[in-house]
Parts: C-alpha cells; structure tokens; sequence
C-alpha cells in the first residue's frame, strides 16, 4: 500500500485512490471525490472560539455569527480537526484538494489496481 | 490551456478575464497592461550569446546590490513616514519595459511600474511634443495606468547608453497625501476616482536630470503635505541617479552587450527557474474562497473573492471567477493588474522562495480575473482601497500554494497568510517640527505572520504588502507626525490558535499634543477576518476600529497613577473613563484633541494545524506572555493549569483533550445530514443586497454543496 502525504492530516492511497487519514489511516472515501465527503462536520458559533472582546456586541473582535460559522471538519476515528472553514451560513463547501491523480500515479510509478490485474498473467 | 483546466472550468459569457476592464484612455493602455515578457531585441540576443552562467550569476548578484543600496539610499533621504519604514520599491529594468532586478520592499510596486515604461517607450518616445532623452524625470501614480492607488507614487528614468535606451530604473512608494477630501489620501467615503485626488499617468517631470520647478510647484501645491511631498521628490530623483550611476559603471566595467544580454538572460532564467519548481509539484485543482465586509452605502455589507489555482505541467492558471459584483458605493474595487502584481508578494517571498524576484518568475502564470467585478472593475470607479480585494486573492492563493506544495520538496513555504485585516488610521496635521503632515505609522509593517507548518507565526513581523518594513522608532514618528505614541503592545487573544498559532501585531495607543490632529481610517475585517489558518487552525480574529474620546488619561498621569495602557485591558476593564468606540474601519476625518486615545494595529496571523495537538508547554508559554488569556488555554487548547502554582496539570490536559475529540465525534455529522441542515442558512438579506446572487454572485439558482464548479 503506497500512502502519499498530501497535507497536515491527508494521505492518498495511490493504489486503491482512496482519502486516508494521516494520524489514524481512517479511509475518507474516493480520491476523485471532495474528502470533506468522509468527514465528520460541526458548525460552530465563532464566539465559541474568538470570545467577544469589548463592551460592544456590533464590533469585539469576533465574527459576527449572522455573517460567519466555523465549519470544522474532523476524522470520523480519531476526531483530530483536518481542516476548517469560515463561511457564511449556508454556503457552499470547498472542494479545495482536486487532484489529477493519473499525473501522480504516473509519478510515483503506481499502477491503477484495475490495469494491473488486466495486464497480468494469463 | 491545459487538460486540468479545459475539462473543468467554464469561463462566463460577456464576461472580461484576461485583461483590464475598461479600454484605452488618456495615459493609459491596457493591452500593454496586460503583456507578460516583451519579445528579445537582437541587443540583448547578442549580449546572452557572449555569457557565461557564470557571468549571468555575477550580474545578478551585481543588480541585486545595485538596487538594495537604491533602497537604503531612498528610506535614508526620504522624510516620508511610510518610505522610511519600507512602504517602497527600487528596481532596475529593461529598456523594453520588463523589472529585472527587484529591491527587497514592496514587490508588487515594481511589478508594476512596468506599465507606464511601455507606456512611455510606446506613445511618447517618438511623439515629436514629449520624446524621450538622456536625463528625463517621470512620475506617475494613476491606478489605470497600471498604478496601485493614487497614494503610491513613483518614479522613473530612462537609462542611456552612447544615445542608445539600454534600462529603466524606477522608485517610489507609499507618499501619503494626494489631495484627497481625506487628508492622507484614503477617502473611505469615495465613490468614484475623482474624490481620491491627483491621478498623474505617466508624466516627464524633469529633463537633463533636474526636476523643472513649475512642475514641482504644481504637484506640491496639490496635495496638504508639500515640503514632505517635494523632498520625497527629491529623494527619488536622487535615487534614480544611484540607480543610473551603477548601472553605467557596470556597463563600463563589461561592455553594453553582456550587461543588457544579461539583463535579459536574468528574466529568462527566473522563468526557466519557475517552470523547475512547478514541474516538482503535483498537478491538479485548488480552491479557495474569501469574503469582505466593505462599507457599501453606509453599511456593511457582504462581497465575496474566489480563487481557483489550476497547476499543470510547468505552468499554471489563476482563476478568480465568481467574485460579487461592482458596487461603485466605495472604494473597494481593484483591477486586473493589481490583482496580478499583488500576487507577486506572496509568489516571489513564499511560492519561488529563493529564487531571484523579477517579471520571469510570473511568466508561466496565467491570471484570469473576472471583470466587470470588484476584482477587475472599470475605470470610473474608486479605487483607492483596491488593495483589500487583492489581498483577498493573495490570500486565497496562499492558501492554496500551502496545500500545493506541503506534498513537495519546498515544504519550507508552508504556512497560514500573514495578517492582513486593514484598519490603517492616518494621522495629519502640524508636526513637533512645524510642518504639516499627513500619514500612518510604521505600526502597518507590525502585524501578525501567519503559523507555520513547524512553528508559531512571528509577532508584529511586518506589512502584509512587504515582509521586510519596520515599525519605526516611536521616537521618530513622535516628531514627524502630529500625535505621539503612548504604548505598542501585543495584545491577548490577538491572533488565529493552532497546532502552531499565528503572530500577534503590535498594538499602537496614542494620543495627540497640545495642538490636536486629524485622522482618518480605512479597512474592513471588521465583523469577518481575511486571516484564514491553515489544515485546522483557526483564523485570525477581526479588527475593528478602536477610540476611546474623553478620556481622564492626563487627570490620572498629572495625578501620578501609573495606568496600564492595553486595549484588551482597557476594553475589558474600562479603568479609564471615557467615550469607548468600537466601530467599522472606514471613518471619515474625525478631530482628536490630548487624551482622545487611539488604538493601531493591523491584525494577527491565522494558527496552523489543530488546536488540540499544540504542545501544552507552548500553551503555558502563551500564558505568560499575555498572548492568551486562562479561557482560551482551557477552552480551546484543551489545557488546564494549576491556579496555584501555575503549572500544567497534565493528567486534568489529558482528560480535557479527550472530552473535546468526543464531544467533536458526538456533535460532528456526516457529509449528508450536515448538508440537509446547512443548505437550509443563509445571512441575512441586508447584508446581501451588493454580493451578487446567492450563494454564486454569478449564477442564480446554484444548489450544488461545493462553490465555483460551474459545469
């Protein structure tokens, strides 16, 4: 199993393309596919984190919860916090890591498992 | 384009990308805007055909210290606040028009300049009424010309050799007063370009190297700050004449041939450099998105500033699509190239650390910034804040480049965006020296670096535009702007936690002297923050602009009581009286008299990694030096410390870090059940009314759960 660090807290098992955590090697789901699919997701009140500073409540040195959520992604097994985003309510997500995972199998000299079996013995 | 790219993105019909959005005009050409490298002149063919590698390194070498000593000599002679802690560039460049050799200083400055060069050799230098000469003087700072703001100002000398145009130099920087409504230049309140003062396109203020004195007076007699505006001036011609000097001395030293075929091989190795580094990184499509709380018609309302990097091969593209629509209600609106240039800051000191800073290293780069937008907006428009939206785009991308390249060789570079939450107070009036003045503090070139992959962000590390500012002696600034500093602190609570957490800015108070002063101040970041972490951490805070009017600071000191000046304690405890504002960043020229307290600070750097696996003596150390408070040691870091003897109870850590992971495993969701109950949000209308469509500016009726996939 060929496991390629991608970021902080992903891997990429090239062989079977499948999202891997890095800390505990929980699988994600398809590498084609937006890992945040295999995540577990929490929206946070940002004055959960960032405590209101000040005797104002317009303006305290916190995000304004009607303009802004935290939403944390964390591994499903070990619950480490892959990633975060800051969006306003209801906005979409990011698929923020698209890899062109062809280019990378080529450059870590994997072979898709598929292709490996049709070209094997016969 | 490339495979990544023609398969997945979809550019939007009747919509401007590759260019500026607006077309020729008075001193100003887009097309010439927009070109990358121009093409090799058969002297500098002949010059590269007699280099060595060697020869070429040395000249490098040789221009880098050209231009490092230009910019030593410029902050020396300048009595500009801003010049004089870095807001500046020097460069040398072709005589084509492209930057060569890049000062450390404000990268985006020079990357610009580029534009009124072409501009000058293309429409003047055979133009019988202007022409162009051994000893000429240019200046210009307007933005459509391929300027920033009308506030950055700059300089520019054609270098001749035995009658032939061989290079450029140039200089300039942030100059302060353009004869604004605003003193200081930043109108806040402007709608269009013609409340933001002087525009000058590209304009011969000299001949035989002197300044003609007609002209001087007049752009001195345009502006509040003329004895500051003319010996800045003066300080730039006398800066280009270094420039100059060197340059010819080495073309002395070598020969015309291999000094300008140098020159050239200088860019085309920096390219060639870039393509090696890009081959080394992993192909594919990065995204990120960011917002903006601009002041739009008197409040505060929502913009959004996409970014999409597609990294293929050896090039790439920069695809900022999706992004709100025009207002024209503020000054929030940049433009294709300074959306480009920007970009070098972060390219030329994270992205190609190392590698030499010139055009090259942009060339294999595509930008394609949607326009009409308040990325790429038309020319009526204001644009004196542009800056904000660019940084947004640098931002985003720096956050992508982050995630490109942890996987690589070159994992140095990754790190959360530096600070860059604007809430920039100019301060004008008379100075302790008698003249009038109209600027900000070195305070700017404190905020907070943003974590990184292997440790804390620095504290108060520089300008977001320029890494290598400095803050200023209070001392200096004391006498040379009208109020004066009682503290610079770093505050708690300041800046984004993590694994790593990001830098802390210095926090400036002050007050004014017997004689009063003005200011007034720009940004936004006041309910949101443009300081994302990165893999986990969390942003930096937002920043508000803080006064305090009325205060019995003076009362106290007369009396003899020592006062703890910190905002977070004076916001906290209120232990002076007084009149305590907390409001947006855009507010027009306001009166301060002694004891009105005024607090700077530009924002702290976003934290990188989880929280929960930040090293608990770190987090004590955080403790002790007053950059956390006990709540977020607790709360956050998952941290307990022994009240009583102010050490970590480690087995109480233990038990409180796995109390946070299982309370995330119990109110975490998977994908689909969170998606069903979040689709369902969205902000409130008041605050939508300038974004564009919800939840895609530009596509009504997008329902998908990732943003910008368009087809």
């Amino acid at each position: 199993m060929k496991l390629i660090r991608i970021t902080e807290y992903l891997d990429i098992e090239l062989e079977r393309e499948r999202w891997r955590c890095n800390r505990c090697g929980a699988d994600f789901g398809p590498a084609r596919e937006p890992w945040k699919k295999g995540a577990l997701i929490r929206e946070r009140d940002p004055r959960e984190i960032h405590f209101p500073i000040g005797p104002s409540k317009e303006f305290n040195f916190s995000f304004d919860p009607k303009w802004m959520r935290i939403v944390e992604f964390y591994c499903p097994k070990c619950a480490v916090m892959i990633d975060n985003e800051y969006l306003p309510p209801g906005h979409p997500l990011t698929w923020d890591i698209q890899l062109d995972l062809d280019q990378l199998k080529a450059k870590h000299g994997v072979t898709p498992v598929r292709k490996r079996r049709e070209s094997g013995p016969k | 384009m490339g495979q990544l790219f023609d398969a997945h993105a979809r550019l939007f019909d009747g919509l401007i990308y590759e260019i500026d959005a607006y077309g020729r005009r008075p001193g100003c050409d887009p097309e010439l805007i927009s070109r990358g490298l121009e093409p090799i002149t058969d002297l500098e063919r002949r010059g590269m055909a007699q280099l060595s590698e060697v020869d070429t390194e040395l000249l490098t070498h040789k221009l880098t210290a050209i231009v490092e000593e230009a910019r030593d000599v410029y902050m020396a002679l300048s009595i500009t606040e801003s010049v004089i802690t870095g807001d500046m560039n020097c460069a040398l460049f072709t005589a084509s028009g492209d930057p060569v050799a890049v000062a450390t200083g404000i990268y985006f400055h020079t990357m610009l300049n580029n534009a009124q060069i072409k501009y000058a050799t293309k429409y003047y230098r055979n133009d019988p009424t202007v022409g162009l000469a051994d000893g000429d003087i240019y200046f210009f700072n307007d933005e459509l010309g391929g300027g920033v703001h009308a506030f950055d100002m700059f300089t520019a000398m054609p270098v001749f050799w035995k009658g032939e145009l061989v290079a450029w130099a140039t200089c300039g920087g942030h100059q302060g007063d353009s004869g604004s409504p605003t003193p200081g230049g930043f109108n806040a309140k402007a709608r269009t370009r013609y409340e933001e003062g002087i525009h000058v396109p590209m304009m011969r203020i000299g001949e035989r190297f002197r300044l003609r004195q007609d002209i001087l007076d007049f752009l001195a007699g345009s502006v509040r700050n003329p004895f500051v505006f003319a010996a800045d001036l003066k300080s730039r011609v006398a800066t280009l004449d270094v420039l100059r000097k060197r340059l010819l001395r080495e073309i002395e030293r070598r020969g015309v041939e291999p000094v300008v075929g140098g020159m050239r091989r200088i860019l085309i190795k920096s390219e060639e450099a870039a393509r090696a580094r890009l081959r080394e990184l992993t192909d594919g499509i990065f995204r990120a998105v960011m917002f903006n709380d601009d002041e739009l018609g008197g409040q505060l309302g929502l913009t959004r500033i996409p970014v999409t990097l597609f990294k293929e091969g050896d090039g790439m593209t920069v695809l900022v699509q999706g992004v709100s629509p025009e207002n024209g209600l503020g000054p929030m609106h940049s433009t294709w190239h300074l959306v480009r240039a920007s970009t070098a800051v972060y390219m030329f000191s994270y992205f190609f650390r190392g590698l030499a800073p010139n055009a090259g290293l942009l060339q294999p780069i595509r930008y394609l910034v949607e326009g009409p937008s308040i990325a790429n907006s038309r020319d009526e428009l204001a644009h004196g804040m542009g800056t904000s939206i660019s940084a947004c785009v640098v931002n985003g991308l720096h956050v992508l480049g982050s995630k490109l390249l942890f996987s690589s060789p070159h994992r140095e570079a990754v790190q959360a965006p530096h600070s860059r939450n604007i809430m920039l107070m100019i301060f004008a009036g008379e100075n302790r020296l008698g003249y009038a003045t109209a600027n900000f503090t070195g305070s700017a070139n404190a905020s907070g670096q943003g974590g990184r992959f292997d440790s804390d962000g620095e504290s108060a590390v520089g300008f977001y535009w320029g890494p290598f500012t400095d803050a200023g002696e209070t001392e200096d600034t004391d006498a040379r702007l009208p109020h004066f500093v009682l503290a610079r602190r770093l505050e708690k609570n300041y800046h984004g936690f993590g694994r790593y957490r990001g830098g802390s800015p210095l926090v400036e108070i002050s007050t004014c002297g017997h004689l009063g002063c003005f200011m007034s101040s720009w940004g936004s970041a006041d309910k949101i923050s443009h300081n994302p972490g990165l893999m986990g951490g969390y942003y930096g805070p937002p920043n508000p602009r803080v006064v305090i009017k009325n205060t019995d600071l003076f009362e106290r000191i007369e009396r003899g009581e020592e006062v703890d000046i910190s905002q977070y304690e004076l916001l906290t405890r209120r232990k002076l009286k007084g009149e305590y504002r907390l409001e947006a960043s855009g507010q027009a020229t306001q009166a301060f008299k002694p004891g009105d307290l005024m607090c700077f600070g530009l924002g702290g750097g976003g934290g990188y990694g989880d929280v929960l696996e930040r090293e608990p003596e770190r987090v004590l150390g955080d403790l002790r030096e007053n950059l956390i408070t006990a709540e977020v040691a607790l709360k956050i870091y998952g941290v307990v410390v022994d009240p009583a003897t102010g050490l970590i109870d480690s087995a109480a850590s233990t038990r409180r870090r796995a109390a946070i992971r299982r309370e995330r495993l119990r109110k975490g969701k998977p994908f689909a059940a969170f998606m069903r109950a979040w689709q369902r949000k969205k902000p409130p209308e008041a605050i939508l009314k300038y974004y564009g469509a919800w939840p895609e500016p530009r596509t009504p009726g997008y329902d998908k759960p990732f943003w910008g996939l368009y087809r």
